[in-house]
C-alpha cells in the first residue's frame, strides 16, 4: 500500500472553508487526506496549531485564507502571511522542510481551485514522504546534522 | 519743433510771440497744397523741385518751402502760393515749378500762363481771395489750411491756435462754454444738425464716470472729403475743438475714429497729437490747469455704417460695427456703456473759433436755425469742383454758378444730390417737359409735378430737410441734363444695400427689393405699380429702420420720384430713357449733321461704326453696345441717344450709304 | 423701482420702468408677433415685426419696435393701427421676398394675411437673419463661436472665417434655436437614432439619471451643461418658477443608519464590440438587444416606430442569439432570457412591420410557465427560426443595388447547410453580466464574487438570498442571470428576510468573540494594534487589555498574537483547536 499522507489543514470559515463546501456540493473529488479544522480567520491560525499538527503526527498541514482585500476582517489573512513565514523558518530549524506547511488563497466561490490545491499539497506531501518525528531522539547533533543536509 | 512742455498759458502767449518775433515778415514763401487732390495731380514732385531749386541756389535762409493743407480748390490742383506777394498759380507741373522759382521767387515777375483765369470774363486773377471761387467763400475752418505746415505745430499756434483753449480752461467754468456753444446756435455737421450745446449739457448732466470724447472722423458718403482735408490740412483745430468740448462735458479720454483709407489724415493727426502731447496740450495737467485728457487713434475698417454713431462705437469697442436702437441716447449710455459725446470732425473745428471769437459772431453768420459755415464738397459735373465753405442760407445757384463755375461743354444742369448717397436728389433745372403726358391721362398731377426749381433754395439744414434732401455730411454732386435719375437712385440704391449693416430687416431686404424694382424700370420692364410700390416700400423703411441710415435710405428714390416722376413714367410708359443712360432703353444713332470727322469710329470697342472720312457715318445697331464713348467723343453733336429701337429711322439716309458695303460685310461674317 | 403707467390699445398698466413694451403687452394679453425676440437676451430689433405705434405728449406719434422701446410714464402705444399693421406686413413681405418659404415666415404671413409676397427676389435661402443663434452664443452661452459676416444683402451666419470654431462648445444652442432650421448640428444628427436615445439626447445637461429613476428628478450633468464650460448661460435658472436650479449643488454622501441591505444592483448588458464579426459599431444597422428595446418605446426616440438609421422601415431582420453567452470566450453560462426576448422582439417586429424575421439560435431555451407555448405560436406567425449561431454579419457590397443591406452567415446545421441571409437589419441578443464594478462593490459589504462576477448567495439552496454577511442579502440579476419574474421572486424573499430581522428589533451576537484573561495579561498592548475593530482598548487602572464584546467579531487574531496566551477566542479556544487536530490526526 502506497504512503496516504495525513495532513490537516486550517481553513478559513468565510472564504476557503465555503469554498471547501462548493467542492463539495458540487462533487469535485479530491485527495481525501486533507482534514479540516475551522477557524474564523486565518488570523487565528497560532503557529502553535502548525507545530502541535506535525508533533501530533501530521506530514502536512495547509492553511487557507482568503485573498488579499478579500478578508471578513480586514486584513487577518495579512498578519497570517507573516506568521507562516516565521512558521516556516521555525520548522527549518526543527529540522522539518518548510514545504510541509503551505498558505493558500481560496475564495468562497474557488471549489475548483480547492480541489486543485488539495491535490497538489497532497501529491507533494507524498513525494516529500512520511515525517518521522516521533522516531527522533533529541540529539543536537543530528539536528546539526539535519539542518547542514539542508544546505544551512 | 518746440518739444518744451508749457505749463500755464502765459507760457503759450510767449511762445507765441516769440516765434512772431522770429519771423521775418518779408521771407519769401512758396506754399505748396499737399491735400490729396493735389497730391494726386503731383504736388509731390513740385514741391521736390522747390526744394532741389532752393538747395541749388542757397536760398534756404531766405526761402520758406511749405507743404500745407487743402487749399480747397482741387480741380486746378496742384496749388502753389507765393507769399508775401500772394500770388497763386494753378496747375503747376515740376517744369513749372522751376519757371515760378527763377521768375516769381527769384525775380519778382508773375508766370502769366500759371495764373488763374476767369473763364467768363477771361481776366487774369492774381491773388487767391479774388478768385470766383474763392469770393464768396467764407473760410472760418478752412482759413489756416493754406498758411501752415499741418504736421507743425508752431504754425498752428502762431496763427492763433491754441489761445482758445487757454481761454476756456483759465477763463471759463464749462457751463460757461456750453451756454456760449447753445448761444452760437452750433449743429452738428455730421448729417443729423443735432444741436452741440444741448448735447453736451446732456453729457455733463449725466453722473457717470468715465465720460467718453469722441470724433466722428469716419466719413465714408461718396464724393465727400472735407473732414478727410481737414484732418490733414488742419488736425490742431480738432484737438484743440475736442480739448474744450472734454472739459466743457467733463472728460478725460477721447477717440478720433478715423478710416484707414486715409493714411495722411492719420499720420498728421498722429504727428499732431504727438506734437500737442510734448507741448502740454493733451495728458495730464495740461497748461497747468489740472485738466487732464488724452486722444487715442482707433483707424476703422472703412464700413459705411460705421459712420453712425452707436455702430461707431461698437466698433470702437471691437465689435461688429452695427447700430442698436437709440432710445437711450449714447450721451447717456455709449462707448462701453458710459457716457459718450460723439461730434464729427467739422464741429469739433468750429468749437476754438466760437470759443475764441464769441457766440454773438458765430451767430451772426449763417440763417436763423443754422449758423455758422459748412463745408461741402462739390463734386460732378461743374466746372469748379472741390472743397468749399460757405454760410448757412448761400443759395444754391450762388455755390452751382459763382463758386462752381457752371457746368462743363455748357450742358444744362439737372439736379444736384445732396447729402451723400442717403439723401436726395434736387430738381434745379430740367431739359426735359416737366409733366408727363401720361400724368394729365391719370389724373395724377401733383403740387411738385410743377417741378420748380430750386435753384435759389437757401441752403441750411432745415430747408434742404423741406426740400426732402438733407445736409448729411455735405456732400454735392452735380448732376446735368445726361445724368438719368433712375439711374442715379439706383446707384445709390445699390450703395447703400452694399453698405448696409444688414442687421434690420426693412433696410437689409427692403433695399434689394428697391434695388430689383429699378433695376427692372431701367431695363424697360417696369411698371406704374412699381414706382407705387418703391413710394411705399421707401414710408415703410423710413418708418421701421433702425438706424438713421436705413432711416433716409429710400431718400433718393423718394426724392427722384418727387422731382423726376415724369422720368420715371418715361421709363416704364413709353420704355424711354430721356437722359440716354439706360442701357436697355436707348439707341445711339447718327444724324445728318455728321460730317464724317471719323473721332467716333476710333473711339468704338465694338467696330459697330463704319463710314468713310468726310462722309456721314452710321452705327450698325446689332453690333452696338450703348457704350456711349462715341456720344462723348462726338463734338458736333451728331450722335443721338434716342428710343430704342429707333436708330435706324433716325439713320435712314447713312444706312442706304453704307448698305453694300454692309451687306459685304455680314457676308464675310458668315 | 419706479413705475411707469403706460397705456397699451387703450387698456392702462403699470409696469417698471425700463422694462420694454412687449413684456408689459404680454402681460395685458397683447400679442405682439416677432421673430427675433429671446426672452433671456438683450433685445436686438432687428425683424422690425414687433413695431407698434408710440404716441406721446405732445401729440407725436412714430414706429418704435416693443421689443426694445423702454416705457416712460404716460406712454401710449397702439399695436393694431393701420400703419403699423402695413408696417409689419410690408417688412415681412421684404423678409420673404429674399427668402425660402420657410414654416416660420408662412405662419406669420398666415397671421398678417399675406398670400404671397409681392415681390420676389429669386433668393432661396433660408436664414431670416434673426441673429439669435449669434446672439445666444455670445450672450447666453458665452462661447463666442459664431458671428455675422459680410455687410447687407450678402450678411450670413458663420463662424468666423467659415472655419471650424476653436471656441464652439457644440452646445447646438445655436441649432436649437434657429428658428427655420439654417442651422444644423452635422455629426450629431447623424449619430445612430437609437444611440441618441441612450443617453437621452446627445448632450442634454438636463437629465433624469436614467430612466424611471427615484426619485423622478431632472439633474445638471455638469460635462455637457454651458454654464460649467463658459459661465454663462444659466437659462434654466431663469426659466424655474420655483427657482429649483442650484449650481452649486453636489454629489454628496448620507449615512443611513440601517438593519439589512438587499443589494439588487442589478446587470450590465455585454458589449459586442469587441466580437468584430458581428460588425456591431460598425454598420449602424446592427443594433443591440437593449438599443432595440429603446426603439420599440413608445415615448422612444422613434415613437416606437421599427426603423432602419436612414429612417425607412426595414425589410427583413434577423435576431442573433447567445451573443456573450455560452462562448467560451466570454461568457460560458447561458443568460436565461434572451431566447424568451428575441422571440417576444420577432412578435413585435411581426406586429408593427411586415419585415421577415430570422432567429438564429443555439438551443432554444423555452422553460418556464407559458414560454413553450410562446415559441409555437411565434413560429406560427411565421418567423424564420434557424439553429445555428451566426458566424458572421457581412455588409451586401457585391450586389450594388442593394448596398447597405447585410448579409448574415450561418450554418443551418439542421439541414446541414451553410446559408447567406440577406437582412436590413440585424439584432445583437447580447449576455447578461455581472456589473462591472461588482467585486469592488461586494467587497464593500464584505460578499464575494463568483468566476462570472455575480454576487454569491450563502447557500444554493438553502440560503439563497443571504449572503455570508449578516443581514446582507441579494435580489435580482445582481445575485445572477434571470428574467423578471425570477427577479420579484428573490427581491421578496429578501424583502422578506430583511424583514425578518428588522421585526425582531434586536440581534443576536455570536457566540464567537474573545475575552482576555486579565489574571495572564501583562499588559504588552500586542493585541491592541492587532484588532482591525479596535474591539481590544487598555485598561490603565488595571494595567490590562480588554475586549470588548461588542466590537469583536470574533476573528481570533489577537488570540494568536498574544504572548501570554492570555486571550481566548470562544468557541474557538486553543483547547478546542488542539483537540481536533489531536482527534483527526489520531
Amino acid at each position: 500500500m502506497s504512503f496516504e499522507p495525513r495532513i490537516v489543514g486550517f481553513l478559513c470559515n468565510w472564504c476557503s472553508y465555503t469554498g471547501a463546501d462548493l467542492a463539495g456540493t458540487a462533487r469535485m473529488k479530491y485527495a481525501p487526506n486533507v482534514m479540516t479544522v475551522r477557524v474564523m480567520c486565518t488570523g487565528r491560525v497560532d503557529p502553535g496549531f502548525v507545530l502541535d499538527s506535525f508533533r501530533a503526527g501530521a506530514d502536512g498541514v495547509l492553511v487557507c485564507g482568503c485573498h488579499f482585500g478579500d478578508c471578513h476582517y480586514v486584513e487577518g489573512n495579512h498578519k497570517c502571511m507573516r506568521r507562516i513565514a516565521i512558521t516556516k523558518r521555525i520548522l527549518k530549524g526543527m529540522g522539518i522542510q518548510p514545504e510541509r506547511l503551505r498558505l493558500e488563497w481560496v475564495s468562497a466561490s474557488e471549489g475548483a481551485r480547492f480541489q486543485e490545491v488539495v491535490n497538489s499539497f497532497t501529491e507533494e506531501i507524498r513525494g516529500l514522504g512520511p515525517i518521522r518525528l516521533k522516531e527522533w531522539a533529541f540529539v543536537p547533533e543530528q539536528v546539526e546534522a539535519a539542518a547542514a543536509a539542508h544546505g544551512e | 519743433m518746440s518739444t518744451n512742455k508749457l505749463n500755464s498759458p502765459a507760457e503759450l502767449v510767449a511762445l507765441k510771440e516769440r516765434l512772431e518775433k522770429n519771423r521775418n515778415a518779408n521771407k519769401t514763401v512758396v506754399t505748396v497744397c499737399a491735400g490729396t487732390g493735389c497730391m494726386a495731380c503731383g504736388c509731390d514732385a513740385v514741391l521736390k523741385t522747390f526744394r532741389e531749386e532752393c538747395a541749388n541756389d542757397r536760398l534756404e535762409n531766405e526761402v520758406e518751402i511749405k507743404a500745407t493743407g487743402c487749399h480747397g480748390f482741387c480741380e486746378r490742383g496742384p496749388l502753389v502760393v507765393v507769399h508775401p506777394l500772394g500770388v497763386f498759380y494753378q496747375r503747376v507741373k515740376p517744369a513749372d515749378a522751376k519757371l515760378i522759382w527763377e521768375q516769381t521767387v527769384k525775380g519778382g515777375h508773375l508766370v502769366n500762363k500759371l495764373l488763374y483765369r476767369d473763364p467768363q470774363s477771361n481776366q487774369i486773377v492774381k491773388n487767391e481771395k479774388d478768385i470766383p471761387f474763392y469770393k464768396k467763400q467764407m473760410r472760418i475752418i478752412f482759413g489756416k489750411n493754406g498758411f501752415m505746415d499741418p504736421t507743425a505745430i508752431n504754425d498752428y499756434i502762431l496763427l492763433g491756435g491754441y489761445q482758445a483753449l487757454a481761454m476756456a480752461l483759465t477763463k471759463m467754468t464749462p457751463e460757461q462754454i456750453i451756454d456760449e456753444v447753445k448761444k452760437s446756435g452750433l449743429r452738428g455737421r455730421g448729417g443729423g444738425g443735432f444741436p452741440t450745446g444741448k448735447k453736451w449739457a446732456t453729457c455733463r448732466a449725466v453722473k457717470v464716470e468715465p465720460k467718453y470724447t469722441i470724433c466722428n472722423a469716419d466719413e465714408g458718403d461718396p464724393g465727400a472729403f472735407m473732414d478727410r482735408s481737414l484732418l490733414e490740412g488742419n488736425p490742431h483745430q480738432v484737438i484743440e475743438g475736442m480739448l474744450i468740448g472734454a472739459y466743457a462735458i467733463g472728460s478725460h479720454e477721447g477717440f478720433v475714429y478715423v478710416r484707414n483709407e486715409y493714411p495722411l489724415a492719420v499720420k498728421n493727426l498722429t504727428i499732431a497729437i504727438k506734437a500737442a502731447r510734448d507741448c502740454g496740450f493733451l495728458g495730464e495737467n495740461i497748461l497747468g490747469t489740472g485738466f487732464s485728457f488724452d486722444i487715442e487713434i482707433s483707424r476703422g475698417g472703412g464700413a459705411f455704417v460705421c459712420g453712425e454713431s452707436t455702430a461707431l462705437m461698437a466698433s470702437l469697442e471691437g465689435k461688429v460695427g452695427e447700430p442698436r436702437a437709440k432710445y437711450i441716447h449714447t450721451v447717456e449710455s455709449g462707448l462701453w456703456d458710459k457716457p459718450s459725446n460723439l461730434n464729427n470732425v467739422e464741429t469739433w473745428a468750429n468749437v476754438p473759433p466760437i470759443i475764441e471769437r464769441g457766440a454773438e459772431w458765430f451767430a451772426s453768420i449763417g440763417t436763423d436755425n443754422s449758423k455758422g459755415t459748412k463745408v461741402f464738397a462739390l463734386t460732378g459735373k461743374v466746372n469748379n469742383t472741390g472743397l468749399v465753405e460757405v454760410p448757412m442760407g448761400i443759395t444754391l445757384r450762388e455755390i452751382l454758378y459763382d463758386i462752381g463755375g457752371g457746368v462743363p461743354r455748357g450742358k444744362k444742369f439737372k439736379a444736384v444730390q445732396t447729402g451723400g448717397p442717403s439723401g436726395g436728389t434736387l430738381i434745379v433745372e430740367t431739359a426735359e417737359p416737366k409733366i408727363h403726358a401720361s400724368m394729365v391721362a391719370y389724373g395724377d398731377l401733383r403740387d411738385e409735378d410743377e417741378a420748380i426749381s430750386l435753384l435759389d433754395l437757401p441752403v441750411d439744414f432745415d430747408e434742404l430737410t423741406r426740400a426732402g434732401s438733407m445736409m448729411g455730411s455735405g456732400g454735392m454732386i452735380v448732376m446735368d441734363e445726361d445724368s438719368c435719375m433712375v439711374d442715379i437712385a439706383r446707384y445709390f440704391i445699390h450703395f447703400l444695400t452694399e453698405e448696409s449693416c444688414g442687421k434690420c430687416v426693412p433696410c437689409r431686404e427692403g433695399l434689394v427689393v428697391m434695388l430689383n424694382i429699378l433695376q427692372k424700370i431701367s431695363e424697360g420692364k417696369g411698371t406704374i405699380e412699381d414706382i407705387e410700390y418703391l413710394e411705399e416700400l421707401s414710408q415703410v423703411i423710413i418708418d421701421t429702420s433702425l438706424c438713421q441710415l436705413g432711416g433716409s435710405a429710400p431718400n433718393p428714390v423718394r426724392s427722384t420720384i418727387r422731382y423726376f416722376r415724369q422720368e420715371f413714367l418715361a421709363h416704364v410708359i413709353d420704355k424711354r430713357c430721356p437722359a440716354g443712360v439706360c442701357k436697355d432703353l436707348v439707341s445711339h444713332a447718327i444724324d445728318n449733321t455728321c460730317n464724317g470727322c471719323h473721332a467716333c469710329l476710333k473711339s468704338c470697342p465694338t467696330n459697330a461704326i463704319v463710314g468713310e472720312p468726310k462722309r456721314l457715318h452710321y452705327i450698325i445697331q446689332d453690333k452696338c453696345i450703348q457704350c456711349g464713348a462715341c456720344y462723348q467723343i462726338c463734338r458736333y453733336n451728331s450722335i443721338k441717344r434716342i428710343k430704342h429701337g429707333e436708330g435706324d429711322k433716325l439713320q435712314e439716309r447713312a444706312r442706304e450709304l453704307w448698305q453694300p458695303p454692309l451687306k459685304k460685310v455680314t457676308a464675310e461674317v458668315a | 423701482m419706479d413705475k411707469a403707467k403706460i397705456t397699451i390699445d387703450g387698456q392702462q398698466i403699470e409696469v417698471d420702468d425700463g422694462s420694454y413694451v412687449l413684456e408689459a403687452a404680454k402681460s395685458l394679453g397683447i400679442e405682439i408677433p416677432t421673430l427675433c425676440y429671446y426672452p433671456y437676451m438683450v433685445p436686438y430689433a432687428a425683424c422690425r415685426i414687433c413695431c407698434v405705434e408710440a404716441h406721446g405728449a405732445g401729440g407725436w406719434s412714430k414706429i418704435v419696435t416693443a421689443c426694445n422701446y423702454p416705457v416712460w410714464d404716460g406712454l401710449e402705444i397702439f399695436t393694431d393701427t393701420p400703419r403699423v399693421i402695413n408696417a409689419r406686413r410690408t417688412n415681412l413681405e421684404m423678409l420673404m421676398a429674399n427668402c425660402a418659404p420657410v414654416p416660420v415666415l408662412q405662419r406669420l404671413a398666415e397671421q398678417l394675411g399675406i398670400t404671397e409676397p409681392r415681390w420676389k427676389t429669386g433668393s432661396n435661402y433660408t436664414c431670416i437673419l434673426c441673429g439669435l443663434c449669434v446672439r445666444i452664443c455670445d450672450e447666453v452661452v458665452g462661447a463666442h463661436a459664431l458671428a455675422f459676416i459680410n455687410r447687407g444683402a450678402k450678411r450670413d451666419v458663420s463662424t468666423p472665417f467659415q472655419l471650424d470654431s476653436e471656441s464652439c462648445i457644440l452646445c447646438g444652442a445655436c441649432a436649437k434655436h434657429c428658428p427655420t432650421g439654417y442651422i444644423k448640428m452635422e455629426e450629431i444628427e447623424n449619430r445612430y437614432i437609437v444611440h441618441q436615445e441612450m443617453n437621452l439626447s446627445p448632450n442634454a445637461a438636463i437629465t433624469l439619471p436614467f430612466r424611471q429613476a427615484v426619485p423622478n428628478v431632472p439633474q445638471i450633468v455638469r460635462e455637457n451643461c454651458i454654464h460649467f464650460k463658459t459661465g454663462g448661460c444659466m437659462v434654466c435658472a431663469k426659466v424655474c418658477p420655483k427657482d429649483c436650479i442650484e449650481y452649486g449643488d453636489r454629489p454628496n454622501f448620507e449615512e443611513v443608519e440601517v438593519g439589512a441591505v438587499v443589494i439588487a444592483t442589478g446587470f450590465d448588458s455585454f458589449d459586442p464590440t469587441p466580437m468584430k464579426q458581428y460588425g456591431y459599431g460598425k454598420y449602424p444597422n446592427v443594433i443591440s438587444s437593449e438599443e432595440f428595446e429603446v426603439m420599440n418605446n413608445a415615448a422612444g426616440p422613434t415613437g416606437g416606430k421599427i426603423v432602419m438609421e436612414n429612417g425607412a422601415e426595414p425589410r427583413a431582420i434577423a435576431i442573433l442569439h447567445c451573443i456573450g453567452s455560452r462562448d467560451h470566450d466570454y461568457h460560458k453560462y447561458c443568460s436565461r432570457v434572451c431566447c424568451m426576448y428575441s422571440l417576444k422582439f420577432s412578435h413585435l417586429v411581426k406586429e408593427k412591420t411586415s419585415a421577415e424575421v430570422y432567429q438564429l439560435y443555439i438551443d432554444m431555451r423555452s422553460f418556464g410557465k407559458g414560454y413553450e407555448e410562446f415559441y409555437s405560436r411565434i413560429l406560427d406567425e411565421g418567423v424564420n427560426v434557424i439553429r445555428g449561431k451566426a458566424a458572421e454579419v457581412v455588409p451586401s457590397g457585391y450586389r450594388q443595388h442593394e448596398e447597405g443591406h447585410l448579409i448574415v452567415r450561418c450554418e443551418d446545421t439542421l439541414i446541414g447547410k451553410y446559408r447567406e441571409i440577406p437582412v436590413d437589419m440585424v439584432i445583437l441578443s447580447t449576455a447578461l453580466e455581472a456589473r462591472r464594478d461588482a467585486k469592488e462593490f461586494g467587497r464593500k459589504f464584505n460578499i464575494s464574487t463568483g468566476a462570472d462576477g455575480w454576487f454569491i448567495e450563502a447557500h444554493p439552496k438553502l440560503a439563497p438570498v443571504s449572503t455570508t454577511t449578516e443581514g446582507i442579502f441579494l435580489a435580482g440579476a445582481c445575485q445572477g442571470a434571470k428574467d423578471i419574474p425570477d427577479a420579484v421572486a428573490q427581491g421578496g424573499a429578501a424583502a422578506a428576510q430583511a424583514m425578518k430581522l428588522m421585526a425582531q428589533g434586536e440581534v443576536m451576537m455570536d457566540a464567537a468573540y474573545a475575552v482576555i484573561d486579565e489574571a495572564f495579561c501583562s499588559g504588552c498592548k500586542m493585541c491592541n494594534d492587532m484588532c482591525p475593530y479596535t474591539a481590544i482598548s487598555f485598561d490603565d487602572a488595571k494595567k490590562v487589555s480588554v475586549v470588548n464584546s461588542a466590537l469583536c467579531k470574533g476573528c481570533g487574531t489577537c488570540v494568536a498574537a498574544c504572548p501570554a496566551g492570555a486571550i481566548m477566542a470562544r468557541h474557538f479556544t486553543d483547547e478546542q483547536i488542539y483537540a481536533q487536530i489531536e482527534g483527526i490526526l489520531a
